[in-house]
């Protein structure tokens, strides 16, 4: 964000590599509220014109073109795709010539009793997810940074990272194949002559379900971001620590845990942005098992009764509906960041 | 040149029968959307129909060893050797033109491809097959459309056709067949005149004849329910004739310890027994009712919630998974399963060639599910996929590709089917004292691609499997005498789109019923809300229709 230094206070001397200014620990950067002094002044003059910017992270600038590039041409060119909300999409007229209807499309959906449903199952799933799946990461991480070996973290670490590459239709199975009703677990139970517990096409459970799942698939992918914020945590602090006889569980409390808290809100703030993408594929497997009252979300509402059932304009509209949404929960989470000091998605 | 039988031309029984095919113009009761009104959808009288059929002129090159009985497919237990010349000259006139077709498996490369360069050479012409994935072939469909990218001919299943105003499109973009096929000019295409009237039915829409049939058959069943025989022999049960009478088969069968259960989802496959209507229905004060207002369907989920309640349906299949239902019957883990016919033949060679002996496969005759009374099973269109020609097309160029046609249509046991379905001889396939055989090279090039455009009328044969071609033969009579013509039989309905999700709603409450989440009276609520939402609507939209053009019974 190297370009953002440019918006900072006459004081503040625009440092080359912004890294280092990460690096070195949230707790200098996590006081910005030095930055409202100067609101009293004049507006910040800019140190470099723009175009001097633009020589100097030029590197970084042609770094970043192709990402760009990318989320131009497979986000930012469909997104105009979205105008089928507002038509009775037809696939042999296409877009242009499709009927415009206005807001009818969303009017309908408004007023369907299953897209609400569909919501409240996201944000459920959502809530549960935030609850028992976000901190996994956290916790698998700080294990695992505790382990002395080498040897014995990559393992553990590839052992882990392993299930990210599995398809989610591969993950259900294993968990129908394990906890089914033809399960191994079922399959001991009758054989013992015990009853046999139902896991997989329980309704009411479902939430956990899918959560044990992302978390057994996910889980160990996600540590990765964490364990690079870890690395960067000076080791001096630690030895400072351990000198002045604070306890492991005080040096995590005090050290480890700050020095992360950065990181750890950045990702907070993306997956509250990602709150209402629960994991299409995964409630489209398990859809028959548990019903459409336990597994309808967004995304399966759009595919359902837009893909499906050739009602484009329809499924668009949820969509499209979905898409704000988000938006306007990823810039909700990003202010909360900033009101609590941290760097959220930018530096303010 | 073949030995053309010249029948008797079915055309005018069919005129009798055939009430009309094609999408009606948005009747009054969709005043509200004011733009589908204005689309071209218009429909086709019987009248109308007598003038654009083509005539039928049965062509039977090599005697079945099983004839055809209640309209079934004929039989064939071995291979023919001598084989017919139908097309002796090159039917084209060396054009060029381009073909998109769906393919369910890999997709063959066209460079070098040794199959597709055989019958460029016997065309005469240049076709350049562009096949596209089976599974996503929908998705396709709507860029080729926008873009004007449509090839010069194409296949679409009709499965993409119902709930989309293809009926405007299809004039817009394709060729108007009528007056190359219909009445007695088909007859310069002897292979397409063939092809049975019923298949053509389909393929008209607004009056006019646009598609080309692909896989006819006069007998087209939605499937059956398959059961172990083998397992069934052993347990000494007999094939259920009732639903009380499956449900014990079920229950004798199934055994968790040792992790066998009776059934699969049968949830579609119940529909026969139980007689539920294909759609729509007439009941007995002479009004259109949905399949979802109908008793029989309660009495269906009546039994589902009976036989899951026993627990006889195999776990994993209630928890949906449908990729392994194959294996669970073949591995003997489910005794019974619903399927359509195609997969009898595959698994039981599949079966045979894994060297399994004990595997015995049959499928059960339509039934009812009182156990009185005569079975009936309704009978799907004589054609599922239609091939279409570009507009852009000029008339000589549209003529080269009918003679194309006539030449990929060309009947079982001519010389043209051989290299249709195997490619060229020594290269693609050996003859083998079965059949013809792929090589490894012919197993990597041809793949079913110009059956896409035009086939024969569908024959039974497995060379190497005598016994199951009986059997499927003596399944496919017995079944086709009980088949009848549901409401609407043949006819292109495009139904107005605003209503095309509102049966969603219905289909996930029928799988939680089924599996006793919900109550029958939970379904009833959401027929209602179904109703509401417009089927109510689409009631009188088909009512209209019925009043305007018959049912096509």
């Amino acid at each position: 964000m190297a370009e953002d230094t440019g918006t900072l206070p006459d004081q503040v001397v625009p440092t080359r590599d912004p890294a280092s200014e990460n690096g070195s620990g949230s707790p200098g950067s996590a006081d910005p509220g030095a930055a409202d002094v100067p609101d009293l002044d004049a507006p910040p003059e800019r140190r470099w014109t723009w175009r001097t910017r633009l020589w100097r992270d030029k590197s970084l600038l042609i770094m970043t073109a192709p990402a760009v590039l990318l989320l131009v041409v497979f986000n930012y060119i469909p997104m105009f795709g979205s105008v089928v909300a507002f038509q009775y999409y037809d696939i042999y007229n296409g877009f242009r010539n499709s009927p415009f209807i206005g807001l009818d499309n969303f009017e309908r959906l408004f007023r369907d009793p299953n897209f609400w449903m569909a919501l409240e199952n996201t944000l459920t799933i959502s809530a549960v997810q935030l609850i028992l799946y976000f901190p996994v990461p956290i916790a698998l991480a700080l294990m695992l940074n505790s382990l002395m070996s080498t040897k014995l973290r990559s393992f553990v670490q590839s052992v882990v990272y392993l299930p990210h590459f599995f398809s989610w239709v591969l993950v259900v199975t294993i968990f129908q194949q394990m906890l089914g009703g033809a399960g191994l677990v079922n399959t001991l139970l009758r054989n013992g002559g015990l009853p046999t517990i139902d896991i997989m096409t329980d309704p009411d459970t479902f939430a956990l379900l899918v959560t044990s799942q992302a978390v057994w698939k996910e889980a160990g992918w996600g540590i990765i971001v964490f364990l690079a914020a870890l690395a960067a945590i000076d080791p001096t602090l630690y030895e400072a620590a351990a000198v002045d006889g604070a306890s492991r569980w005080r040096r995590t409390w005090h050290i480890t845990l700050p020095g992360i808290r950065g990181v750890i809100v950045l990702m907070l703030v993306l997956r509250l942005g990602n709150a209402l993408t629960v994991g299409f594929e995964q409630m489209l497997i398990q859809r028959k098992a548990v019903g459409f009252q336990a597994s309808e979300v967004l995304d399966t509402f759009s595919y359902y009764y837009g893909v499906v059932t050739s009602d484009f304009g329809y499924g668009a509209a949820a969509g499209l509906f979905k898409g704000v949404l988000s938006m306007i929960l990823i810039i909700g989470a990003n202010k909360l960041a900033h009101a609590f000091g941290e760097d959220g998605l930018y530096r303010r | 040149m073949g030995t053309h039988t010249p029948g008797p031309s079915r055309r005018s029984f069919l005129f009798t029968v055939a009430a009309g095919a094609g999408a009606l113009a948005a009747p009054s009761v969709l005043a509200g959307c004011e733009s589908d009104s204005a689309k071209k959808t218009g429909g086709t009288s019987t009248s109308e129909l007598a003038k654009i059929l083509p005539a039928y002129v049965p062509s039977t090159l090599v005697p079945p060893d099983i004839p055809s009985a209640n309209g079934s497919d004929p039989g064939y237990l071995k291979y023919p050797t001598d084989q017919i010349t139908t097309v002796p000259e090159a039917p084209g006139a060396g054009g060029s033109y381009t073909a998109i077709t769906p393919l369910w498996g890999a997709i063959p490369s066209a460079k070098g491809n040794k199959y597709y360069e055989a019958m460029n050479a016997a065309f005469g012409a240049s076709l350049a097959m562009k096949p596209a994935n089976g599974n996503t072939y929908g998705d396709v469909l709507p860029t080729l459309f926008t873009g004007d990218k449509l090839p010069d001919w194409i296949d679409i299943p009709s499965w993409n056709t119902t709930n989309l105003n293809f009926g405007s499109a299809v004039e817009a973009k394709f060729v108007d067949l009528t007056p190359f096929l219909s009445g007695d000019n088909v007859k310069k295409y002897p292979n397409l005149a063939n092809v049975p009237s019923n298949a053509w039915q389909a393929g008209v829409w607004n009056g006019k004849l646009f598609g080309i049939p692909v896989y006819p058959s006069n007998v087209v069943l939605a499937g059956a329910i398959f059961y172990r025989q083998d397992m069934f022999e052993k347990a000494g049960i007999a094939e259920p004739k009732s639903a009380d009478e499956l449900f014990e088969a079920g229950k004798a069968l199934t055994d968790p310890k040792k992790k066998v259960w009776g059934f699969d989802d049968l949830w579609t496959y119940l529909a026969q027994p139980f007689d539920i209507p294909f759609k729509w229905a007439i009941d007995s004060s002479d009004k259109l009712v949905h399949k979802y207002e109908t008793e029989e369907i309660i009495q269906a989920l009546e039994f589902m919630r009976k036989i899951v309640a026993a627990e006889l349906i195999h776990p994993d299949a209630l928890a949906g998974n449908t990729n392994e239902t194959k294996q669970r019957f073949t591995s003997g883990k489910i005794a019974m399963y619903g399927d359509g016919t195609g997969a009898w033949g595959g698994m039981v060679e599949q079966q045979d060639l894994a060297g399994d002996t004990v595997f015995k496969m049959q499928a059960m005759q339509p039934f009812t599910a009182s156990g009185t009374g005569t079975p009936r099973y309704a009978l799907g269109n004589g054609a599922s996929m239609f091939s279409y020609l570009n507009k852009k097309l000029n008339k000589a160029q549209i003529e080269e590709c009918l003679r194309l046609a006539n030449y990929i249509a060309a009947p079982f046991g001519s010389a043209e089917y051989t290299l249709v379905n195997f490619g060229p001889a020594d290269v693609t396939h050996t003859m083998e004292a079965n059949g013809p055989k792929l090589t490894k090279t012919g197993e990597k090039q041809v793949a079913t691609t110009y059956q896409f455009l035009a086939t024969a009328p569908s024959v039974t044969s497995k060379p190497g499997y005598e016994d199951w071609v009986r059997t499927y033969c003596d399944w496919h009579a017995k079944a086709g005498a009980t088949a009848y013509k549901p409401v609407f039989y043949g006819m292109n309905i495009t139904e107005p789109q605003q209503y095309s999700s509102i049966g969603q709603p219905v289909e996930d409450t029928i799988t939680d019923v089924c599996r006793n989440r919900k109550s029958i009276d939970d379904f009833k609520k959401a027929v209602d809300t179904w109703r509401r939402n417009g089927g109510d609507a689409l009631r009188d939209f088909y009512t209209g229709i019925r009043e305007q053009y018959g049912t096509g019974q």
